[in-house]
């Protein structure tokens, strides 16, 4: 049996890599890098939730990190970067509203936001430091990844924000709502069938369905369904 | 008994409006107009019977929702405008007959015939509400449906501006309407009409968004813009309604306040004598300068709520002062007045159909000569001029003279600042007189009189007989009502010190009479017809005959300081920079005061207001997640308690 303090301990620096990643994918223009840092993210997600089980024993939570682990780590990346290859944009460069730095400087705003709204919300009620700080995270990167899907123009980069303001929302869940395994489930569910339909619409949401057709072929996206 | 009267006449109505739905036939129409005139027979004799008697029928409430009833309540008060909407009604039937027939679509005949009957229904359903609510839906009911009758011939860009025009200016009054209502509920909490005992502070914003409300359905200056548009556009029969009827129930609604709900205040007499005067003398002096003769009408209801409107508030100022017989005397001249007006203005209305439709224009200047083409409907034209210029012994007469009794006797009223803003109010009034006698010489001259002045009005030919017979009915009861107007108050309840118009005119004809014979007896040769002396041209040319403008010009001179010129520049470029001249004109026209300072201004500024949230739906998904964003951060601060 492992120290709990030690194991909060590890959770905490896990809640600063986190919020670094998500200003990285606010900020980078890469957008491969964004990709993996989204990995890392809920690859960091899904260690918090393991270290989470390791310190209360709920089969629950093991489940959770299994779970995030074989969806965001591995199958949604591997489906956003087969997109990025066939639509070879490499870099998203444009930004709408904000630019990175003031992007950055909001974020740490929201940052703040969400620390003092919550510290409010919750006087008085039997929380522990821990639990709080990870709300606090889970809040502030759920507008995080708002804030990437309005300033961002490529619809990879917005699914990806979207994607991470997800990560927010399980961050959340996982400290202060015990969101029940179901939901989560679905929503990854959800999640995977978002990316899939991202792929549609990156690739062609201004064609016909005839052009559509030929575009798929030309970037031998599902080439199954074209096959006949 | 009295009840199955409304209820059949309600039901006869209905029946009119859905039948030209359904079949599309000539004889489905006529019907249909008959059914409004049995409807409006029913009515008749439901509201003289209620007069007489005073008994009040009992309507068992439906109950549609909780809390909400289907109540109707008919008191004398409603009686005496549901003789008025029973009076007009007839006419405007008969002559609809006709004149629907003229319509250019055979479905579009049918939609007006059902149109009007839903109109005549929606008015009859405002006057029975019981309560505010069942009057705001009908009151709604009342103004879309005149709406689409304005509108029925919606491909004249002219016609769709003035559509524009009275739906903003009619939404405009509802909006007021459910400002006031909403007020008075949350005093009350209930939506019934009952006596309220609040402080005047409480109650001065209810009665002044109602007077507002009201005031801009009735045509009030300033808020009268929409007349003069809305009249033109609209078929004449459905002018006749609107003009007669419809601005009468907006003086309904606002005395069903004021006299059923309101404990009145001093000032607020002063406030609607105030607008009343304004509206007399502007209806009537704008009237003198125009050339269209339904928007001449038009001008000349303005003036005619104004003089109602002047009557309620003598009836305020007298009732705050204890004057208990004078206030009655004002009440009673106004709504007279009110019922007066309903009858000759329909019949006037439904006489410019006639002669908009046979000559085919609306321009007076165009008109002349036809009292020899179409002389029964210059007869009748004429009876209704002469009854609106409030001469004996018509009903014009006997309405504004009850009026001028109770302001004669003013002096009753004990402060001297009040005496002298009556006396004040009395000269303005009898200007309005004057001048609308002024107003109905040229326009009947100028129509009637003379020779032709247009082709089309030398070959004006006389409408059909339904045409004729319609415009009878008023005009038989405006010379009715005129000569009996003792004997018809009295009928009503009000026993007032009044002179027998039945002896008057009765010696006014003897006199006349005598005149003639006297006249005829001492003729020596007998009477030559020729032609006017022409200063020795050898023929008379239209050209030379008084035109519509040279009979105003003396009037329009002395006011010369209301009719104000404003100089329009227009001018295009070639290039953005306005160096290059392309074309333009200059212009001289007649200062829309009204409508371009208190009307244009608002409208602007609402529509660059509009304007600029519009932009906010730009089509750009980035754009609205940053709403939501922002959104959210809103919620957090303001659920956060740092607000």
């Amino acid at each position: 049996m492992i120290d709990p303090l030690f194991l909060e301990g590890i959770i905490k620096v896990l809640f600063v890599f986190v919020l670094i990643s998500a200003g990285l994918i606010i900020s980078t223009r890469n957008l491969s890098s964004a990709l993996t840092t989204y990995t890392i993210q809920s690859f960091l997600l899904a260690a918090v939730s393991f270290l989470l089980y390791l310190i209360d024993g709920k089969g629950q939570l093991l489940l959770l990190a299994c779970l995030t682990l074989a969806s965001k780590v591995i199958l949604i990346p591997y489906f956003v970067s087969r997109i990025e290859e066939k639509i070879k944009i490499g870099r998203d460069l444009h930004f709408a509203y904000l630019e990175p730095t003031p992007s950055l400087l909001l974020s740490i705003g929201l940052i703040l936001l969400s620390y003092t709204f919550l510290s409010r919300v919750f006087e008085g009620l039997p929380l522990s430091k821990l639990f709080f700080f990870g709300a606090v995270i889970g809040l502030s990167l759920t507008l995080m990844g708002m804030l990437v899907m309005f300033s961002r123009k490529k619809v990879v980069t917005k699914a990806l924000g979207y994607l991470s303001m997800e990560n927010g929302v399980l961050m959340f869940g996982l400290f202060v709502t015990e969101l029940p395994f179901i939901i989560e489930v679905l929503i990854i569910l959800d999640l995977i069938i978002l990316v899939l339909l991202t792929t549609i619409l990156a690739v062609g949401m201004d064609s016909s369905i005839e052009e559509y057709r030929q575009k798929f072929r030309e970037l031998q996206i599902w080439t199954g369904v074209e096959s006949r | 008994m009295l009840e199955a009267l409304v209820y059949g006449a309600i039901a006869a109505l209905i029946s009119g409006t859905v039948l030209p739905l359904l079949y599309r036939s000539k004889n489905t129409r006529k019907t249909s107009f008959g059914l409004s005139l049995l409807s409006s027979i029913l009515l008749l004799g439901f509201a003289g019977a209620l007069l007489y008697t005073g008994k009040e029928p009992v309507f068992p409430p439906i109950r549609y929702l909780p809390g909400l009833d289907f109540t109707l309540v008919a008191d004398r008060l409603s009686a005496g405008f549901i003789l008025l909407i029973a009076a007009v009604v007839p006419g405007v039937s008969i002559y609809s007959v006709e004149y629907v027939e003229h319509a250019k679509s055979e479905a579009g005949k049918n939609l007006q015939t059902a149109l009007t009957n839903l109109f005549i229904l929606a008015m009859l359903m405002v006057v029975l509400a019981g309560n505010m609510v069942i009057f705001l839906i009908f009151w709604e009911i009342m103004s879309l449906s005149s709406l689409l009758l304005v509108l029925h011939d919606y491909s004249s860009e002219e016609n769709k501006k003035a559509g524009f025009f009275y739906f903003v200016m009619t939404n405009i009054s509802t909006a007021f309407l459910f400002v006031g209502f909403i007020s008075l509920f949350r005093l009350t909490g209930s939506a019934d009409f009952g006596p309220l005992e609040y402080s005047a502070s409480e109650l001065a914003l209810p009665f002044l968004s109602l007077f507002i409300g009201f005031g801009v359905k009735a045509g009030l200056v300033p808020f009268h813009k929409w007349l003069p548009y809305a009249h033109p556009a609209a078929p004449s029969s459905v002018s006749a309604l609107m003009s007669g009827v419809m601005l009468k129930v907006a003086v309904y609604g606002f005395l069903r306040f004021l006299l059923s709900v309101f404990t009145p205040e001093l000032w607020w007499g002063v406030l609607i004598i105030t607008a009343g005067s304004l509206s007399a003398l502007f209806g009537v002096i704008y009237a003198l300068k125009e050339n269209d003769i339904k928007r001449l009408l038009a001008y000349s209801s303005i003036e005619n709520i104004g003089i109602i409107f002047t009557g309620i508030g003598l009836y305020v100022i007298f009732k705050v002062e204890g004057l208990e017989s004078l206030a009655l005397l004002s009440l009673a001249g106004a709504c007279f007045h009110a019922f007066n007006h309903a009858l000759f203005k329909s019949l006037l209305f439904l006489c410019a159909g006639s002669i908009v439709h046979a000559t085919g224009t609306r321009k007076i200047e165009a008109f002349g000569g036809l009292v020899k083409t179409m002389p029964a409907t210059t007869a009748l034209f004429m009876i209704g001029s002469v009854s609106i210029a409030a001469l004996p012994p018509t009903n014009g007469f006997a309405g504004e003279l009850l009026l001028y009794q109770a302001f004669f006797q003013s002096f009753a009223v004990t402060d001297p600042l009040l005496t002298v803003f009556l006396i004040t109010a009395l000269s303005s009034f009898a200007l309005t007189g004057a001048l609308a006698a002024a107003l109905f010489v040229k326009l009947f001259g100028i129509t009637c009189l003379a020779l032709p002045r247009s082709e089309k009005s030398r070959l004006a030919e006389e409408v059909q007989k339904p045409m004729l017979i319609g415009p009878a009915v008023p005009a038989a009861l405006c010379i009715l009502a005129g000569l009996f107007s003792k004997q018809l108050l009295s009928f009503a309840g009000w026993e007032i010190e009044f002179p027998d118009l039945l002896l008057l005119g009765l010696l006014l004809g003897l006199i006349y009479a005598a005149l003639f014979l006297i006249i005829r007896s001492k003729e020596t040769s007998p009477a030559r017809i020729s032609e006017t002396w022409g200063c020795g041209i050898p023929t008379l040319a239209p050209h030379m005959e008084y035109s519509s403008a040279g009979f105003s010009e003396p009037l329009v001179m002395i006011f010369k300081n209301i009719y104000r010129t404003k100089i329009v520049h227009k001018a295009e470029y070639h290039d953005k920079q306005e160096s290059l001249f392309k074309n333009g004109n200059v212009e001289i026209r007649l200062l829309r005061f009204f409508e371009e300072y208190l009307y244009i201004p608002p409208a602007r500024a609402i529509e660059s207001f509009s304007k600029y949230v519009s932009s906010l739906q730009n089509g750009k998904l980035d754009s609205y997640i940053l709403y939501a964003f922002l959104a959210v951060i809103v919620l957090i601060i303001a659920t956060g308690g740092f607000v």
